[in-house]
């Protein structure tokens, strides 16, 4: 049995409405997968802007909200993976799909295709 | 103050240029100090797209040519007419180069500090469809905001002086850009469009159909049909996502395009691997 592991990195901007754990949960039930939720937070008031400097910083460092999927069906993983992206829109850059696996980052990158505009 | 025209024709004494000096005649008219730059005097090469602007910055690796001069007189001025034709739906080509060439200028994105206005002629109705989407994305980047735009339906070399009410509305834009500077005030004063943050006309179509987007700001609504007319509503909270908002072009130099260099040195050996068959098929 393939397992799927997806993880949807969201930067500051990115989700469409505040990510909540709670939100998630009910998902994880309504698709029969797994969700986990992690928040990094390094921004600073600068002004009236919250700021950080990523040049120098590893992806994983910057602030973020990263989602982990979990799931051994594919019908499943893609299922929950359409509801993260209508709810939150797809994650935006190059490297938002950075830690999930090979078999996951396929079905996830495609359907950013296809939900993410272009 | 100073009003400068920045003149995206190639044809001297053109539609454009005529309509330009028109315009700096009125900005004149209120006590404007004027210049005009024809963008294609002047060197500007196509973005390298290097990355090092972004980088490193304030430093562009293409220095032998005039961007940044011409990035200069922007600076220096208080307000700017952006002139150019329209030949195939969009501004010319010298435009868009410009528009490359404002990653340098990125950071300034929502500063808003200086009025500007848009002057397009064009030859054929319904031929212009992507005019506003450059015009408002060049003078964004440059931290300007338009506050008019005229568009002149007009077609042989220097024709436009046949059609007054074309030349009044040229003359009146360049006295409108001078009282905004007097004024300090930058309100929008053109035709209001189906997007009230950039007043364009233009709707993207989702894949998803349910959602369109503008896509000059990005600002996502839903599309509905009231009484027959096509209408557009976008929530309160979408405004919050106009990329021209300073706080969204923060985010996006910050955490879209600035951590691709870790992404970029740790695939580096992945990278070298899989490209090298393309260095070495048809080298250039």
């Amino acid at each position: 049995m393939t397992e799927y592991i997806v993880k949807l990195r969201y930067y500051p901007g990115d989700p469409l409405e505040e990510i909540k754990e709670g939100d998630l949960k009910g998902l994880a039930q309504e698709y029969g997968v797994m969700i986990s939720y992690q928040k990094i937070e390094n921004r600073q008031m600068k002004g009236s802007l919250l700021m950080e400097n990523t040049l120098d910083k590893q992806i994983e460092d910057i602030t973020q909200e990263v989602i982990t999927i979990s799931a051994d069906g594919e019908k499943n993983l893609s299922n929950s993976i359409r509801a993260l992206y209508k709810k939150y829109r797809c994650p935006r850059t190059a490297y938002s799909l950075l830690g999930s696996n090979e078999a996951g980052e396929k079905i996830a990158k495609g359907l950013i295709n296809i939900y993410g505009g272009w | 103050m100073k009003v400068l025209a920045l003149n995206g024709s190639f044809r001297k004494n053109g539609n454009t240029e005529i309509l330009l000096k028109q315009a700096l005649m009125g900005a004149e008219a209120e006590g404007s100090q004027v210049e005009i730059l024809r963008l294609t005097d002047y060197k500007i090469g196509p973005c390298r797209g290097c990355g090092l602007c972004l980088f490193r910055e304030n430093v562009c690796q293409v220095k032998d040519d005039d961007v940044s001069l011409i990035f200069s007189k922007v600076t220096e001025c208080d307000g700017v007419i952006l002139g150019s034709p329209c030949y195939f739906l969009e501004l010319t080509a010298v435009v868009k180069q410009l528009i490359d060439r404002c990653w340098i200028l990125g950071h300034q994105t929502g500063k808003i500090q200086k009025p500007a206005a848009v002057i397009v002629p064009y030859a054929t109705r319904g031929w212009i469809p992507y005019i506003s989407i450059q015009s408002n994305l060049l003078l964004n980047l440059m931290g300007l905001k338009r506050i008019n735009q005229i568009a002149i339906c007009t077609q042989g070399i220097s024709e436009v002086v046949l059609d007054q009410e074309a030349m009044d509305s040229a003359y009146n834009l360049g006295k409108e850009i001078a009282l905004a500077i007097r004024d300090k005030d930058f309100t929008y004063k053109g035709e209001e469009g189906v997007c009230p943050s950039c007043h364009d006309w233009l709707l993207r179509i989702l894949k998803d159909q349910e959602t369109v987007e503008c896509p000059t700001c990005g600002v996502r609504g839903k599309l509905s049909i009231v009484d027959g007319k096509i209408s557009v509503k976008f929530e309160e909270k979408a405004w919050a996502d106009n990329r021209f908002q300073p706080e969204v072009a923060y985010n996006h130099f910050t955490y879209h395009i600035a951590p691709s260099k870790d992404y970029f040195l740790r695939t580096k050996e992945e990278r070298k691997t899989k490209s090298k068959k393309y260095r070495e098929y048809l080298p250039g």
